[in-house]
């Protein structure tokens, strides 16, 4: 479904990500776990179109979209859920869920889903007409995901879901990530948890400096020593 | 009392279209960071549209009117994307000295075109004014005002209801995320700086009538402009238009009670003692528009 070949981004003189290579099946639940700085981030908003890569192709369902906007990579059908939830915390619940399904031309079906929201997260059609800022740390975090939903993606890519959130919610958040992927949308995700990011994943990736160094089924990285000692704590 | 009540309804009148003034500055300097110099002159610009039509075409006046407005968007549209876009990301410094050389460019224009002499606005308005009680008020003030509010109601309803108004202030709340939803940066860009200029414009056109129309007439309307934002905080819409209202009133009690003399400075006055007392402005609680 997606495949990324050799791809390398620049900030200025520094290469964030050199030659980095992966790709995600369709239906798969794959995780990239790494150190900070090891260019994680980096590869989703290349992938998402915020990031102009310097070299490399990323190809989604057998288009090119390395130069593509993130207007265009959205209509395609990848949706992001950026790091840090970044809710917009002037608008309304309602008018974050709307902004999600901002590209949508079928109101009739987006208001259908963003009922499909509320239903799985009552909490937030009580606060629909709240202000997003107001909102707890754990209730911005289902917002995000809420939103990213609402333009009815085939793949997501989440950025640090469980960051900054209580250890119950962290796992509240891997769970409605993983009934994501059963309701049949691929999921592409970042987490610094290595733990939970390989336990839960199909497949997952090791990037260190900015390259692949390790590949695997989620439950074999888990048994490998290497993996082991350096970012499951021995 | 009688006095003071014809100073209240002048004031208010007057900052109906101050409170449009404010409102597309501070949609343009409260929430694209842009200190837009040339406000003032998309306000002349209007002024000198309706004119234009109104005199030199022998156009219909609300015809005219409307065209001031529509072509003030297109100007600003103009502005923005030849002047605005290519500077976008750098410092807010580098944006200043291109908008005042921008605003000294469009009054010399403006100059060379209509000459230095102040010109009126005909109006189709009945010269005799309406008298309530003690109070008396000319027809063109009546619809200047009544035209106003509803560009004002007009543009809360954009901004507030609208997938667009929504696009642009989640635009300005976070725009890297906003690209995410799939909002294209640069448009939304240009239409705020298009809306806001076409505001200036409106209550241009709007004033023109009302005074006389002279190529220096935006310095002071800019100056108010900015004193609106200031009074009401930046980037609150609500502000603006409580601002503008409160700057007419103010202007029109200091003619009246002080000395018309220092009629202009009361815009300044405000400044010094809103940045003195309460720098985020009088409203800052209220929900900003981004």
């Amino acid at each position: 479904m997606l495949v990324v070949e050799g791809l390398v981004c620049r900030y200025g003189k520094v290469n964030a990500v050199r030659e980095l290579s992966l790709r995600v099946e369709e239906g798969e639940l794959v995780t990239l776990i790494g150190a900070n700085g090891a260019g994680k981030t980096t590869t989703l908003k290349a992938i998402s179109g915020l990031l102009r890569p310097a070299a490399g192709r990323i190809v989604f369902e057998g288009a090119e979209i390395q130069a593509a906007s993130p207007r265009a990579i959205l209509g395609r059908g990848i949706a992001h859920c950026p790091e840090g939830r970044r809710v917009f915390p002037y608008l309304t619940v309602q008018e974050n869920l709307e902004m999600g399904s901002y590209l949508r031309r079928d109101p009739a079906g987006a208001a259908e889903d963003m009922g499909r929201i509320f239903r799985r997260f009552p909490v937030l059609e009580e606060r629909r007409r709240q202000a997003a800022g107001t909102l707890s740390g754990g209730e911005q975090q289902m917002l995000a995901i809420g939103r990213a939903l609402m333009s009815r993606p085939r793949l997501i890519l989440f950025d640090e879901p469980s960051l900054g959130l209580a250890p119950n919610l962290v796992e509240t958040t891997f769970d409605i990530i993983r009934e994501i992927r059963n309701q049949g949308v691929t999921v592409l995700m970042v987490e610094q948890n290595a733990y939970a990011a390989l336990e839960m994943a199909d497949r997952s990736y090791l990037i260190e400096a900015g390259a692949v160094a390790l590949e695997g089924r989620g439950r074999e990285l888990l048994g490998n020593p290497y993996v082991k000692q350096a970012y499951l704590g021995g | 009392m009688d006095q003071f009540l014809q100073h209240l309804l002048n004031g208010v009148i007057l900052g109906g279209s101050y409170a449009l003034l404010g409102i597309g500055l501070t949609l343009i300097f409260g929430i694209m960071y842009v200190v837009n110099f040339t406000h003032g002159e998309l306000y002349s610009f209007g002024a000198y549209m309706v004119f234009g039509v109104v005199a030199a075409l022998h156009g219909n006046f609300f015809v005219a009117l409307f065209l001031a407005v529509a072509l003030g968007a297109v100007l600003g549209a103009g502005i923005e994307r030849s002047l605005l876009r290519p500077l976008r990301g750098t410092s807010i410094d580098t944006t200043m000295l291109v908008m005042i050389g921008a605003w000294i460019a469009m009054q010399n224009a403006e100059q060379l075109l209509w000459t230095g002499v102040a010109k009126a606005i005909r109006h189709p308005f009945p010269e005799a004014p309406l008298v309530i009680g003690p109070v008396s008020v000319s027809w063109i003030r009546i619809f200047v005002f009544a035209a106003a509010i509803l560009l004002i109601a007009a543009s809360h309803l954009l901004i507030r209801r609208t997938r667009l108004g929504t696009a642009m202030r989640a635009t300005f709340q976070d725009r890297e995320t906003a690209a995410l939803m799939g909002v294209n940066i640069d448009a939304i860009h240009t239409v705020t700086f298009a809306f806001g200029s076409g505001l200036a414009a409106a209550a241009g056109a709007l004033l023109g009538p009302v005074f006389v129309v002279f190529p220096t007439m935006g310095d002071l309307a800019a100056l108010k402009a900015f004193a609106i934002v200031i009074l009401g905080g930046m980037g609150n819409f609500l502000g603006a238009t409580l601002g503008g209202l409160i700057l007419g009133v103010v202007e029109e009690m200091g003619a009246g009670y002080i000395s018309s003399g220092y009629r202009d400075a009361m815009g300044f006055l405000i400044i010094i003692v809103v940045l003195l007392f309460r720098p985020t402005g009088l409203f800052a609680r209220a929900e900003r528009v981004g």
